[in-house]
Formats: structure tokens, C-alpha cells, sequence
């Protein structure tokens, strides 16, 4: 079932130290599972284990190598070469902007959305269009100033790496910004949707540098992420 | 109230460094290594002031590096003046007002330092060399070819191992969107998105052109592969005119250097943003970071030019070290006709200033590699 690798084994590769994937932890890399299986990408079994303590991983393929880390830092170890390609989510390339990045691939996982949030009912007779600030606890501070500022507005950030929804009702801040997919922690929280910011899934990314420089085995490994993706049931399908 | 610690001595302003010795040195030879291969080929050197107005040196080319420069006032004059973020303009200026009358071709090369107000993601340096050559005058394939044949010809004489050229035609992308009336905003969308070769949303925002662009985006990589691409598609006149160029400069470049590496990119358009015509940025395997970058540009009083500007810094990060010269020491008393034939043979020769009881001790103290004895040296181990 495995692609045979021949396509990336050509005489440069003696040259050449090995390729690294990175791949993020947690949700997304469930999903991402079936998908490396339909490209032929086989890491060691704890891999996908989030049990496991290894962060570096081998593969099938003696040229390729995978490391786990957080979803935030896929971009960074991308962006600055320590690994070659990576999968991550759009609202991190969107956060980071990094122009050593290419996306050259929507692999269609992970589905959701970054938005903007506050406490139910709280918005009555508040007019947005009349602030000139606002303060917003997000783990996405470029985002949020971005968008805001689009709109005139100053965001003031409050900078949190989890528990966004705590913030407005301890008045750390008046909104949030937060990535959102089934809406179940929002309204826990009591909590609800105002704004879609942008509608994100994830991506296949590449360093740009290495795309440039090796562009026949980075070029060889996009071309089986395709492979997998106009195939996906049979990808599921395929023995783990 | 409490006061923050002092801050330390050695902290510098952040992307800036102190070379020290070895560094410093390989640098110096580094750059005279390039510099020699230039003016082989006929590029004469010049050297422009660190320092200009702002007015002169933004404008024409420069305005495109303007956001990248450091500002100050001229005491003298109350005339805002920039350090030059980018000596390629300086050159083009240098063309079309003081060289306006010497003969065409004009090949010009120049090194210096210059000051940026910020890197980019990942180059954190501030204060960067350049080192560079200027083609101004003739606007054809052979001296697009000429430039970068004379840049894979430096970066060998400096050893660099595992070169690679990428070839871009930055106006090509514009030129194919502009045949279709995109809004200005969803133009400024789907440019962003080529450039972060974001395939999903390129097929969200290029409705009709999505498929070729798609296709193009997929074609970067190497030349013969990337021209066929381009080769194969239905293009609008303009837009064929100039990968039928991009084809010609290839042709020419491998016609000059037939081992050559070779990528092409055909909807890239990243760079020195004055670039017009062909571009090329140079990499080397296993750098993540760009050792040059140069392309076709329009000069002041718009004559056509093209050039290739070489970063040393990275340069030589890139290259094998070089060995420094031999350090010998020469005790007090030593014959100085011996220090003066070891200098003329490349040792560098380290003078002992006070008698010493131990010598070699004294010698390995000061980071010798061989000492005198006799009238000759020998290695200490």
C-alpha cells in the first residue's frame, strides 16, 4: 500500500540531510493521521501517541523524519528551516504571517473558525462603530489587532494561552478572540459568537528556502499529499 | 522606587554584532575573493557615501527600500538624510547623473555596509554588507545571462558548495491578473495569496484564473520542467512576451554556464520591489537563508539595468572556513630579517615585547601556532 519512494531517493539525497515534517499535537493530528497514510508516510507507531514521550519520530521512508510539537510552533520550526514541511492550522499562518511559509495545500482537516466573542447579552445598546478601544483576551494578538484596527478600533490584548472564555467574566476584558468549532465551550461559559473573523482548516506549509532548494523531494511529497486528498475515503480505508 | 540593573557593557543595539578576530578576517578575504572576480570581468568599482539626502536617495529605485531606512537631520543643512539601506540605487543614481556620459555597457560593482530598519522574519541582522555588480545599459537575455554567469562564478571562487539559482519574472503574475478587472482590493488579496503560494485561497479569489495560476504555482521548481509548464499554457500576449524572455535568459544562462543549477518560479514576485524585468535569488543547499538577490530594473533617466547584489554575511556562513595565516612568535632578540622572510612567505609573525623565561609556554599564551628555532620555525604541540 505504501508509495514506493523512489521519487525522492535520487542522487542528491546522499548529499543531503533528512527531511522533517512537523507536525502539530492534539486534534489536528488525528485527523492528519489518515491523510499521512494515504501519502505513504508511515512514522514509528508512538507517534500518534500522545502518551509518548519521543518528540522526533522516524519513518518509513529513511529520508524523512517527523517531529511533534504545538500547534503554534509547526509555523516557527517551518519558518525557520528546521523543518522542511509541516501541517498547521490557517489561523496560526494568519497569526504569524511568516513570509518564509508557502501554503501550497488546504488538506481540508480541522475545520473551524476564529471569532469574535462576549458574555450573552451583554452587547445590547452597545454601538461598535462609537469605540475607540476595546480590550480582547486572545492567544491570537496579531489577529485581533488586525482586525480591529481594519475597523478603527484600538485592542487593547490581554494575552492568554487558554481558559480565553474565563476573561470577560473575571473583566480581564471585554471580548474574545478564539478559535471556535463546535460553539459547546463558548456557550458553557455563557458566552456567544458576535463575529467570524475567517473560517480556517489546515495546511500543508513549506519552507520556502528548501522548496527553492530542493524542489524535486519537497516537490515529490506536495504531489502525494495531493494524491491522498483526491482519494480520501480509500486513505481511511488503508490498514494503519 | 527601584532602579532596572545597569545594562551590560557588551549589549549591543539588537541586530547588530562585533566581528572578532577570524571572523572578521575571513570576512575581509571573503569579500576580497568577490571582489577580485568582479573587476576580472571589467566592473569597475565605485563607492557610494553611507549617508544621502533622503529625498535623492529614496527616490526613482530607492523608493521601493524607503520603509527600510534609518532617518536622521543634517545639523548643517536641517535636511533629512537616510543610511542607505541598499547600495543598488546609489548605483543607478551614480549612472544617470555623474556617469551619464560613459560609455554602454556600464559595468559597475561596489561593496560596502548598509543599515536596515528591520530584517526580515528570520535575518535578524541590521547591518549588513553587500556586495555587488551593475549591468546598466542593454536590456537582453545575454546580459541578464552575463550577470548571474558572473555570480555563480564569485560564489566558486569562494567555494560555496551546492549553489542554486531561482529565476522569477516578477511582472509576469501582475500582468496576467491585470488582463482580468479584478477590484483594487481583491487584487491586493489574490497578490498576497500567490505570494505565500496559498493554493486554497488563490482558487477562492482568482474565479476564472484559478486554474492557470494554480497550475503555475505547482510549476515552480526546476527550470526545464517549470518552462514546459509555461510553455504548455494559453497566455494572453503580454503575459507570453515575457515567459517567452524568462525562456530566453535561461537558455543564455545555460549556454554560458551548462552545469548550472537552475529553478524557475514563474508567478514569484518577491524581492527588491524596483525589479521589472527577470529576477534571480540565489540560494545554497542546506542555508535556509537567500546568499543574493538581483534582477532587471529600471535605472534613473530609465535606462534599462540589471544587477545582483550578494550578501557576505551569509556568504560566508555558507562557505568552507578558510584557514587564517600561521601565527609564529618570535621571542625578544629573534633576527629580525627572519621575521621580515616569514611575513613575505604568509606567516603571520607575533613579536615577544619583554624577555620571557619560557618561550613555547609564551608562545601557545598568545594563541601561536609555531615558534622560531634556528632559522627556521617549527609547530608547537
Amino acid at each position: 500500500m505504501t508509495a514506493p519512494f523512489q521519487d525522492t531517493t535520487t542522487p542528491e539525497m546522499s548529499q543531503d540531510t533528512k527531511l522533517v515534517l512537523a507536525l502539530p499535537k492534539g486534534r489536528i493530528l488525528k485527523a492528519a493521521a489518515p491523510l499521512l497514510a494515504g501519502a505513504g508516510i508511515l512514522p514509528a507507531p508512538d507517534c500518534l501517541d500522545e502518551g509518548s514521550r519521543r518528540l522526533r519520530f522516524p519513518t518509513d521512508d529513511p529520508a524523512l523524519d517527523v517531529v511533534r510539537v504545538r500547534s503554534f510552533d509547526v509555523a516557527t520550526f517551518v519558518a525557520f528551516g528546521g523543518a522542511q514541511l509541516g501541517i498547521c492550522g490557517a489561523d496560526v499562518l494568519m497569526e504569524f504571517d511568516y513570509p518564509e511559509i508557502y501554503a501550497p495545500l488546504d488538506l481540508r482537516i480541522g475545520a473551524c473558525r476564529v471569532s469574535v466573542a462576549r458574555p450573552k447579552g451583554q452587547g445590547e445598546g452597545d454601538n461598535p462603530a462609537r469605540w475607540s478601544r476595546v480590550r480582547v483576551a486572545t492567544k491570537y494578538p496579531a489577529i485581533t489587532r488586525r482586525h480591529f484596527a481594519a475597523r478603527g478600533i484600538n485592542a487593547d490584548i490581554v494575552h492568554l494561552h487558554g481558559a480565553m472564555e474565563l476573561a470577560p467574566v473575571l473583566d480581564l476584558s471585554h471580548l474574545i478572540v478564539d478559535l471556535v468549532d463546535t460553539g459547546s465551550t463558548l456557550r458553557a461559559n455563557g458566552l456567544e459568537e458576535t463575529e467570524t473573523i475567517a473560517t480556517v482548516t489546515s495546511r500543508l506549509i513549506v519552507n520556502r528556502t528548501a522548496l527553492k532548494t530542493q524542489p524535486e523531494r519537497i516537490g515529490a511529497l506536495i504531489a502525494r499529499f495531493r494524491q491522498a486528498l483526491a482519494a480520501p475515503a480509500t486513505a481511511e480505508t488503508l490498514p494503519a | 522606587m527601584t532602579d532596572d540593573p545597569p545594562p551590560n557593557p557588551a549589549l549591543l543595539p539588537a541586530g547588530f554584532v562585533d566581528l572578532l578576530p577570524s571572523d572578521a578576517e575571513a570576512e575581509a578575504a571573503g569579500m576580497e575573493s568577490l571582489m577580485r572576480v568582479f573587476a576580472s570581468h571589467g566592473y569597475s568599482r565605485v563607492k557610494p557615501p553611507l549617508l544621502e539626502f533622503e529625498d535623492t536617495l529614496l527616490s526613482g529605485s530607492g523608493a521601493a527600500v524607503a520603509d527600510q531606512a534609518f532617518r536622521l537631520m543634517d545639523p548643517d543643512t536641517r535636511r533629512m538624510m537616510a543610511l542607505r539601506p541598499d547600495i543598488t540605487p546609489q548605483i543607478a543614481r551614480i549612472a544617470a547623473t555623474r556617469l551619464a556620459d560613459a560609455p554602454r555597457p556600464l559595468r559597475l560593482s561596489y561593496t560596502g555596509l548598509c543599515v536596515q530598519a528591520s530584517g526580515g522574519a528570520r535575518e535578524s541582522d541590521r547591518q549588513i554588507s553587500q556586495a555587488g555588480i551593475e549591468l546598466i545599459g542593454p536590456d537582453t537575455p545575454e546580459a541578464d545571462a552575463e550577470v548571474v554567469a558572473l555570480g555563480a562564478e564569485a560564489l566558486a571562487a569562494l567555494g560555496v558548495p551546492g549553489v542554486s539559482f531561482d529565476l522569477t519574472m516578477p511582472p509576469l503574475a501582475p500582468a496576467l491578473i491585470a488582463e482580468v478587472g479584478f477590484t483594487p482590493a481583491e487584487r491586493q488579496a489574490l497578490m498576497r495569496a500567490l505570494d505565500r503560494k496559498d493554493a486554497a485561497a488563490v482558487a477562492k479569489l482568482a474565479g476564472g484564473l484559478a486554474p492557470v495560476l494554480t497550475e503555475l504555482l505547482h510549476a515552480a521548481g526546476p527550470a526545464e520542467r517549470a518552462l514546459s509548464v509555461l510553455g504548455g499554457l494559453v497566455l494572453p500576449a503580454p503575459v507570453r512576451v515575457l515567459s517567452e524572455r524568462l525562456a530566453a535568459t535561461f537558455a543564455a544562462i545555460k549556454a554560458r554556464v551548462p552545469d548550472i543549477r537552475v529553478t524557475i518560479d514563474p508567478v514569484e514576485f518577491r524581492g527588491l520591489h524596483y525589479h521589472t524585468g527577470v529576477c534571480v535569488t540565489v540560494y545554497a543547499r542546506g542555508q535556509h537563508e537567500e546568499l543574493g538577490r538581483g534582477g532587471r530594473y529600471v535605472s534613473n533617466n530609465d535606462e534599462p539595468a540589471c544587477g545582483l547584489t550578494l550578501r557576505p554575511e551569509a556568504l560566508l556562513r555558507a562557505a568552507p572556513a578558510r584557514a587564517g595565516r600561521v601565527r609564529v612568535f618570535l621571542p625578544v632578540g629573534s633576527d629580525p630579517a627572519l621575521g621580515r622572510r616569514l611575513r613575505a612567505e604568509g606567516y603571520a609573525t607575533v613579536d615577544g615585547l619583554v624577555p620571557v623565561a619560557d618561550s613555547r609556554a609564551e608562545a601557545k599564551r598568545l594563541e601561536c601556532d609555531m615558534i622560531v628555532a634556528g632559522d627556521g620555525v617549527v609547530a608547537l604541540t
